[in-house]
């Protein structure tokens, strides 16, 4: 086995340097299911992170101005069972409802946009795509018969 | 043969035409019919059925005298939006106007803006009058006013010795007292100038309740899921001290005037504002019972408590909330009130009222005054009587202004001869 010389980086007085500490605590921006002033802002927040917390680290970390914030903790599913027929809990969550201030708006965005459909042209999509239609127009049957089969005319 | 037991798929085609149609000459010849109309049953499980019971319920309510109306309104208790005058909400003010159908009009009424006109015109005549002049009182009249109010402050702010007051309850416990003194002293003063007071009745501390439904939505859930549930809304509200008459305070504008008024409709949940359900009992009352000959509105004043005071609003960096929380408690407070009145006198959803009803209210947190004057056009605001209601309750209101600026060695400074004025101008607004 070849032994690949690992290159350290070279050690300079003053080392090391420019180090920043963030709380190893992570927001989680949601669509409200419920719809919201478009001044709110829901988040999914950890259960110990208080109000102030979740101001301070909008306002520290994100710069954005927060009005005010209203939390309450989302009860976990604790119906389901397992093939032991033990109950499974869902772990329970914190939901944030951040107002902000200064007259700022947000709306979630639409993450996943809706993509243009129709195929290239001359595409082999296309000609399928097609060919499809015109079997469903041959099969449809007579609209003047007003729904009734084939089988009673003759 | 067989004979053609089913009829042919094609039915309606097959019958001979114009089977719904009648000749002209036999439709006028049609009587009257001596049947009674054909009304849905009372007791079905149905649509009309229960239109029907609703029919019945509103035609009871409108016959009963007040009394019996007011506790047919409010009997049946269900979840309801408590409606708090003095809200932590944010931007309170644009759902309760929604609320309350009401339009808020920046700046007083004209009466109260065109009178200082009024007065340059007459002050060519008498060029001795000083410019604080109060139509109705005299410029003696208004220094002694003037006197009285300086006097009333320092009362409260220098002669009286008082105990450091308790955590939060500073305005309770110092500017409250000041306020009714202040409001009893100008009101009993001003009893010379405005016959009005004579027969009034001064309320401190009273009560205002006040019910109504707005708009509706469909249970979610529960065994009542799918059905339509109007939105009930509850006002609890506690003014510090109230001036109640027994005639009724002009109209600022007519009925028509309001049509063109804007209120913003808000189409999202309440609960969303926050504002959150309870089930009490529900209650309409304006402070004094029915009987009670004063049972129209003059004036309210209210205190703004501790905890939404300018100074913690900018501790907490809320400066733009403050005229919010102000606009938005003289906004639902007066409406419960000037609503209550209007139920006192029989006018309700299905009645709407035949004339406005007006009130005003001073909304004070010792040193900044602010001004409200309300206009009650309508009281039909659920949805079944809000389509095609053009009549918009009015909230005019000024900023919040300063009365003075400090106390110092037993002197008032800078006591504001305009906030007074217009203090002293809505104590006068009269018949």
């Amino acid at each position: 086995m070849p032994v690949t010389r690992l290159l350290y980086p070279l050690y300079q007085l003053g080392n090391p340097q420019l180090r920043i500490f963030r709380p190893n605590w992570f927001l989680t921006l949601v669509r409200p299911g419920k719809e919201q002033p478009p001044d709110t802002v829901q988040f999914r927040t950890p259960m110990e992170m208080t109000k102030y917390d979740i101001k301070n680290y909008l306002e520290n970390i994100y710069n954005v101005p927060v009005g005010v914030v209203r939390t309450r903790i989302q009860f976990g599913s604790n119906k389901k069972r397992n093939y032991r027929n033990q109950k499974i809990k869902q772990p329970d969550y914190k939901v944030a409802y951040v107002q902000l201030a200064q007259g700022q708006t947000f709306s979630f965005p639409d993450v996943f946009p809706e993509k243009d459909k129709t195929p290239e042209e001359g595409s082999m999509e296309e000609m399928e795509q097609k060919y499809m239609e015109d079997e469903k127009q041959r099969q449809k049957l007579d609209p003047r018969r007003g729904g009734v089969t084939d089988w009673f005319g003759f | 043969m067989a004979a053609r037991t089913r009829l042919p798929l094609l039915f309606p085609k097959n019958l001979p035409p114009f089977r719904n149609q009648r000749l002209a000459h036999t439709e006028a010849a049609v009587k009257e019919p001596a049947y009674p109309p054909i009304i849905s049953s009372l007791t079905a499980k149905s649509k009309s059925a229960r239109g029907r019971q609703v029919d019945e319920q509103v035609q009871k309510i409108c016959a009963s005298p007040v009394e019996e109306k007011l506790s047919l309104i409010t009997r049946i208790q269900r979840m309801k939006f408590v409606v708090y005058p003095q809200t932590f909400a944010r931007n309170a003010d644009t759902w309760y106007q929604h609320f309350t159908k009401t339009a808020y009009i920046p700046g007083l009424p004209e009466k109260y803006t065109l009178s200082p006109e009024r007065e340059t015109g007459g002050e060519e005549e008498q060029p001795a009058a000083a410019q604080t002049t109060v139509p109705g009182v005299g410029h003696d009249g208004f220094t002694d006013i003037r006197s009285l109010v300086t006097r009333v402050i320092l009362l409260e702010h220098w002669q009286l010795r008082k105990r450091i007051p308790f955590l939060y309850r500073k305005q309770e416990q110092t500017v409250g007292p000041f306020l009714r003194n202040l409001v009893t002293e100008l009101a009993f003063s001003l009893a010379k100038y405005n016959p009005l007071f004579l027969s009034s009745s001064l309320d401190i501390d009273p009560n205002v309740h006040f019910y109504w439904r707005r708009g509706q939505r469909i249970i979610p859930k529960g065994h009542r899921r799918g059905r339509q549930e109007p939105t009930r809304f509850q006002i609890d509200d506690r003014p510090i001290i109230q001036i109640r008459i027994t005639e009724q305070l002009p109209q600022f504008i007519s009925l028509e005037d309001s049509y063109a008024a804007e209120v913003q409709e808000v189409t999202l949940s309440p609960s969303v504002m926050p504002l959150f359900r309870r089930q009490y009992d529900n209650n309409i009352f304006t402070g004094a019972k029915l009987p009670d000959p004063a049972c129209y509105g003059h004036t309210q004043f209210h205190l703004v408590p501790d905890r939404y005071h300018r100074d913690r609003m900018a501790r907490m960096q809320q400066s733009d909330q403050v005229e919010v929380f102000l606009r938005a408690n003289a906004l639902t407070s007066l409406f419960a009130w000037t609503g209550a009145q209007a139920m006192y006198q029989g006018f309700w959803n299905h009645e709407d009222v035949t004339r406005p009803f007006v009130s005003q209210a001073v909304i004070t947190d010792g040193k900044f005054f602010s001004f409200f004057c309300y206009q009650l056009n309508t009281v039909a605001l659920s949805v079944e009587t809000d389509a095609n209601n053009p009549r918009k309750n009015l909230l005019w209101g000024t900023e919040s202004l300063r009365l003075y600026d400090s106390v110092q060695d037993g002197e008032v400074v800078g006591l504001n001869d305009d906030v007074l004025k217009l203090l002293v101008q809505f104590l006068m607004n009269k018949q």
